[in-house]
């Protein structure tokens, strides 16, 4: 099964049961409502990455991984380039990384995306529950204009589809 | 002095458990335990819900095989029901069942095992994974990838969902399939035939490097058992029991799901959370046996579908009888595999597939019911009863890894006196000991109803407790 080519691939993580771990599906879902017509965006929202994901990066000319960072600050708000890494450790069977999954389309077909960028923002809190934290939920503007803005610079090359014709 | 090795938890499995070995004040080892450490709760708590909600709640209790779950709890809920589903529901669930034995038995094979098959069980252990795997060997990584995503892509057309879909209910299914859906299933095929053809032939070449672990890999006579259709050929969906001996002997078949509590058991040790199933009429631990893949193959005479017949001729000339290495599950999960892509085209075939009178409906007419189907790792059986209103009073479910449990323990022993000599082992040793129980592919989840990370600590302590030294993976 081999995935359809598409200029940009928004690939978010995370537990929207698990309060500011959801932070990665809720900005997909965002995403996917913004750019619901153009076929240029394709979004897998997934609580786990794993490695079959690997085939869908393979076809993607940009990336924009999302998720929830434990390591910053709550609410930082990141963007940086990811690189492809070999695991620094045994996987986990279930889930892999951002430089992992790199790792595994370039080792498996031979193919990278000219553009992978990760956009975390940090979690406050990893407790059970649906909604995000305050901190997370103040900042989700900043995450959404960081990754509107992120999206447009990559798509800026290529052409936007054509409005419909009215009849 | 005696001592006792942990491996805790075994990796690269799906769920959490581990080993402990214990040697004697010889070095030898004298016991060894596999050890299921998650805690179950999915009977307890279904208690009090209506009977229809139990296939989407049980289904939760995995996210590997929730098809499995689904198809054993809807029919469980059909013998409430007292209906029978309309043939092409029961076609529809089928295909949804291959689809997930496609995806399992390649997730089983590419991404736990493989690492040992294609990098060698001593291989640096930061390496034997499946990103060595691919590093090494793109073409079979890609293979096991394409496999994965073949099933759960179809398991994503049929359910709307690749895992925990909500397609499958009490008296059939949702919504019929459309045609587009049948010509893009049909559309994957070519490559999916491709991809287990090439890990057939990667299996076969690689599996003279590992003779010595196929006589020591749970190597034993035992009972067999597995749903099989009237016609003795492999049935993953339907059909009924059958209970083989280590000769190939019947012990007994025809065994509905409605009898099946009378034949089998569930005994408990106190070392692990999940239960030992048995063979009632022989009792624990003689009625012992073992499902899966191998108990499939050991017990069909025929797979029904053209490519599958051969390579079951050739799996059959393995032994002289029932074949007792479990490491021949891996060997027998491709066959399968293939099984599976081939039934998914028949299936499409049936001029039937596409009719729209997919669910029957009843309300109770039973105050009990049970259903059986084969998951990836083997037989899985639902048995509920409920109030006059259809709510849940009990349930019981009878899992695959359950039922393997006195071998996969017996295959750690066995493994362990091998190869462990007067206290001395190096992790190549304990790879091939948890290897062992890989080859069951057991869902530890599935057994205890819960889920866990899998890191793995090794501890070699003596019988004082003082801990002698220590390995850990994070």
């Amino acid at each position: 099964m081999t995935a359809e080519p598409i200029p940009c691939l928004i690939l978010a993580c995370g537990n929207p049961l698990r309060e500011d771990d959801g932070i990665g599906p809720h900005l997909a879902e965002w995403a996917a409502d913004r750019w619901r017509a153009d076929p240029r965006i394709r979004i897998i929202s997934r609580q786990q990455w794993t490695p079959e994901l690997a085939a869908d990066i393979a076809t993607a000319h940009s990336v924009v991984f999302l998720d929830c960072s434990i390591d910053a600050a709550p609410g930082q708000v990141n963007l940086q380039p990811v690189q492809p890494a070999a695991p620094q450790f045994v996987p986990a069977t279930h889930h892999s990384g951002a430089t992992e999954l790199l790792a595994l389309a370039r080792d498996l077909y031979n193919a990278a995306p000219q553009k992978a960028l990760l956009l975390t923002v940090g979690a406050g809190s990893l407790t059970f529950a649906e909604d995000l934290s305050s901190t997370v939920q103040a900042a989700l503007p900043r995450a959404i204009h960081l990754l509107q803005t992120t999206v447009q610079d990559l798509l800026s090359d290529i052409p936007a589809p054509a409005e419909p014709q009215s009849a | 002095m005696s001592q006792t090795i942990t491996i805790d938890p075994v990796t690269r499995l799906e769920g959490h458990g581990k080993i402990t070995i214990h040697l004697n004040e010889q070095g030898q080892v004298s016991d060894a335990h596999f050890h299921v450490t998650q805690v179950r709760g999915f009977e307890r708590f279904s208690e009090g819900r209506p009977f229809y909600e139990m296939p989407s709640l049980m289904a939760r209790i995995c996210g590997i095989c929730p098809v499995s779950h689904l198809i054993a709890s809807a029919k469980a809920c059909e013998a409430i029901m007292s209906v029978r589903i309309p043939h092409a529901a029961a076609q529809l669930r089928r295909m949804l069942n291959l689809a997930q034995m496609v995806q399992s038995h390649a997730l089983s094979f590419f991404h736990l095992s493989s690492p040992d098959l294609l990098l060698g069980l001593d291989s640096d252990p930061a390496k034997r994974h499946i990103f060595g795997v691919a590093a090494g060997y793109p073409e079979l990584g890609r293979a096991g990838i394409g496999l994965r995503r073949f099933g759960q892509h179809i398991i994503e057309l049929l359910g709307n969902k690749r895992i925990h879909p909500g397609w499958v209910v009490p008296g059939g299914v949702t919504e019929p399939l459309a045609p587009a859906k049948r010509d893009e299933i049909l559309s994957l095929l070519p490559e999916a035939y491709a991809n287990i053809q090439l890990a057939l032939d990667a299996y076969k070449k690689t599996f003279a490097s590992f003779r010595s672990e196929a006589d020591v890999f749970a190597n034993f006579p035992s009972l067999f058992l597995s749903l099989v259709h009237e016609d003795d050929s492999i049935e993953l969906t339907d059909g009924t029991l059958k209970l083989i001996d280590a000769k190939g002997s019947v012990v007994e078949e025809g065994i509905t799901a409605h009898r099946f509590t009378e034949v089998i058991g569930e005994a408990v040790e106190p070392y692990s959370y999940t239960k030992f199933a048995y063979y009632k009429p022989l009792g624990y631990p003689d009625g012992s046996y073992r499902v899966g893949p191998l108990a499939r193959l050991n017990i069909v005479k025929s797979m029904g579908t053209p490519r599958a017949e051969k390579e079951l001729a050739e799996f059959k000339q393995i032994a002289d009888g029932p074949v007792q290495s479990s490491f021949y599950y891996h060997h027998a999960r491709l066959v399968e595999i293939l099984y599976g892509i081939e039934k998914i085209e028949q299936i499409l075939s049936d001029p039937l597939i596409l009719d729209k009178h997919v669910r029957a409906t009843a309300g109770v007419n039973r105050l009990e019911g049970a259903g059986i189907a084969e998951a990836p790792r083997g037989t899985l059986m639902h048995n509920y009863k409920v109030d006059e209103n259809g709510l849940i009073v009990w349930a019981n479910l009878v899992i695959a890894t359950g039922q393997n449990n006195n071998a996969m323990n017996r295959g750690v022993l066995q493994a362990a006196r091998h190869y462990i000599k007067d206290g001395k082992f190096t992790e190549g040793i304990l790879n091939r000991v948890e290897a062992v129980v890989r080859t069951f592919d057991p869902c530890l989840s599935c057994s205890s109803h819960a889920f866990g990370q899998m890191p793995l600590q090794i501890t070699l302590m003596a019988s004082t407790g003082e801990v002698l030294d220590t390995v850990t993976r994070s």
